[in-house]
């Protein structure tokens, strides 16, 4: 499958630089990316997914996409599932609302925990044609 | 990797190097780093010592930004980084300087047994301990609690597994804060982070979180070791973990709660994960209780790695853990905020002493010690890489005198994860390791190659430079015998 993302070395931690043609599908690649990141399906059987909502505000778009980032890992930790799909209902760039996707983590192979999505130089911008943004996760 | 950093560093003697107050505008007090001409090589690599710099910006911050041997580049706060805010003058608080791991911490057992009573067993206490002591990626364990039990855990700490049969009174004097810190408060914490906590008591985690066999190979100070019972050729094991999935979820809470208070309290910082408020705010006051329950629940939790592993020999070894003599040393806590009393320009002063990646040296005659530890100053637990060594030192007064009663906590990391998966051949390293006697198992490949021997600092270079800066004193050196990753 090919990559939607490249990641940036850190010493301690894995960065991540992630693009998309506009807001919500910045923001799907970026989840896609990090579920990439975190795990691997095992088989590609059919199976009953859980959907779950999620409803974030924030001050600002670093602010919301890092909530949302660590919103899903989050769930993904308490419920046990790992999120494969993202269907964005509503998004600006100080709200998202938003139904997730979620298998159980026993159908994948478990690759890196990632702890949190951080600030850290995190660096999101519009360019003419699509929208990108880095950042480090702690690990 | 990124730019060589170029900023302005002064040396001060062999084991310290200054940045200058000067360097940025902005920075309250200089930085301190303790390393010497080799590891600096490694340091200036990435962006560490700007992390130094950054940190020096933090509202009521006093003395200096100090860096320990094993600094490496973080996200907020640099790995190995140390700083005192003055609680009663605007000081701070910055869950960033804490960690999402909060009390990553680890805990040496020793026992009666030397190598040549296991060298034919390792690898089945080795299998044991990884099939006993659940490990891995988002690992659960069989030690359910209900609603009400978490939160006594959050209160009690490493006293509730002692209380519910997993330990004796003796391994809670031998914990840092006797294994719970007082002052956690239930309610800061967030009902997620109850629900992330449930399932994850007793587990190690991933990462470089481990398990670790060892044996004694080098004694440094006899006397100390006569002190604590321990001797060449001695089997003793490690435990690295911390709070898991509740610890992530409290420092997530508090970061997104703090990024608003830079606002509120008209706080300037280099770097958003620096976000912060003082230690006397509301909010200030909020994350510390909270912090204080996850500490308390990774306490408990290694407790109950103990536990586990304490069964798991007796099983393997057919004899009752405490005829194998096995006791606890010590167990540090290496990411924590705490509030201290230490002399600064010649007073005492109350400080809210950050600790990420570093361990608290407090030195003999502390008042926070066990009687036991009342001479010796309090060990300090120093897990190297799976391939080559593990210390144990003492704490001192010139770390008390320098660096708020701290010192480093590893080896800290020099190869990223991803430079480390793609340059190391797993089944060489396994090769490697096993022709010098070392058992590795791992729940994945990925975490072998991440955590290899190569992508760490040497560590008995750190060590070196924390002794001879004085900030610890060596006491013995462990090699590795059986490894388990998560």
């Amino acid at each position: 499958m090919k990559r939607n993302y490249q990641l940036i070395e850190h010493t301690a931690d894995i960065g991540m630089k992630v693009k998309g043609r506009d807001l919500e599908s910045l923001f799907v690649n970026a989840a896609k990316a990090m579920f990439e990141i975190i795990a691997q399906r095992k088989s590609t059987s059919k199976s009953k997914s859980t959907t779950v909502r999620i409803k974030q505000n924030a001050d600002s778009i670093d602010e919301l996409f890092i909530n949302w980032l660590n919103e899903l890992l989050s769930l993904s930790d308490a419920r046990g599932l790992i999120f494969f799909d993202f269907k964005i209902k509503s998004i600006d760039t100080v709200s998202i609302n938003a139904d997730v996707f979620g298998n159980t983590a026993a159908q994948y192979r478990l690759k890196s925990e990632i702890k949190a999505a951080t600030y850290h130089q995190l660096n999101l911008k519009k360019t003419d044609s699509s929208w990108v943004a880095e950042v480090i996760f702690d690990v | 990797m990124s730019e060589i950093w170029q900023g302005s560093l002064e040396k001060i003697d062999e084991c310290r190097f200054r940045i200058p107050q000067s360097y940025k505008a902005g920075m309250r007090v200089p930085g301190i780093i303790y390393t010497d001409e080799k590891l600096l090589k490694d340091i200036r690599q990435d962006k560490s010592l700007e992390q130094v710099a950054n940190v020096a910006f933090l509202p009521g911050i006093v003395k200096a930004s100090l860096a320990m041997p094993d600094i490496h580049w973080g996200y907020g706060f640099p790995i190995g980084g140390v700083a005192a805010t003055d609680v009663e003058n605007e000081g701070v608080i910055s869950p960033g300087g804490v960690g999402f791991d909060i009390n990553c911490g680890v805990r040496l057992v020793k026992t009666d047994l030397t190598y040549d009573d296991i060298k034919n067993r390792i690898k089945d206490l080795a299998a044991r301990l990884f099939s006993d002591v659940p490990a891995g990626v988002g690992s659960r364990g069989d030690i359910r609690v209900s609603a009400r039990e978490e939160k006594e855990i959050l209160v009690k700490g490493a006293c509730w597994a002692v209380e519910k049969g997993f330990g004796i009174e003796e391994d809670l004097e031998c914990t840092e804060e006797n294994g719970a810190m007082a002052g956690a408060d239930p309610g800061a914490v967030s009902d997620r982070a109850y629900e992330r906590g449930k399932a994850q008591s007793g587990t190690l985690g991933s990462g470089n979180h481990f398990l670790e066999i060892q044996v004694i190979d080098q004694l440094y100070d006899a006397g100390v070791c006569d002190a604590l019972g321990l001797f060449e050729g001695q089997v003793t094991v490690m435990i690295h973990s911390g709070s898991r999935g509740l610890g992530y979820q409290i420092c997530d809470d508090y970061v997104r709660n703090m990024v608003h208070c830079l606002q509120k309290y008209n706080i300037k910082v280099p770097d958003r994960q620096l976000a912060c408020a003082p230690v006397d705010s509301p909010e200030g006051k909020s994350y510390l209780g909270a912090m204080r329950c996850a500490a308390n629940y990774a306490w408990a939790n290694r407790q109950c790695l103990m536990h586990l592993t304490r069964l798991a020999f007796e099983k393997v070894l057919g004899k009752h853990w405490e005829k194998l003599g096995m006791r606890l040393i010590y167990d540090v806590a290496h990411n924590i905020a705490k509030i201290e009393t230490h002399t600064v320009d010649g007073k005492e002063k109350k400080v809210c002493v950050h600790r990420k990646g570093a361990t608290r040296a407090f030195a003999p005659g502390h008042p926070a010690l066990p009687e036991r530890y009342k001479k010796t100053g309090q060990p300090v637990i120093i897990p190297g890489d799976m391939g080559r060594n593990s210390y144990l030192l003492v704490g001192t007064q010139k770390a008390m005198d320098e660096t708020f009663g701290s010192t480093c906590h590893g080896a800290g990391r020099v190869k990223s994860r991803t430079e480390a998966t793609r340059t190391v051949d797993v089944n060489v390293l396994l090769k490697g390791l096993a022709a010098k006697g070392i058992t590795v198992l791992a729940s994945g490949k990925g975490t072998i190659a991440e955590e290899a021997p190569e992508a760490y600092k040497d560590v008995n270079d750190v060590v070196k430079v924390a002794h001879n800066a004085g900030i610890a004193k060596r006491v013995c050196r462990m090699r590795p015998l059986g490894v388990i990753k998560g």
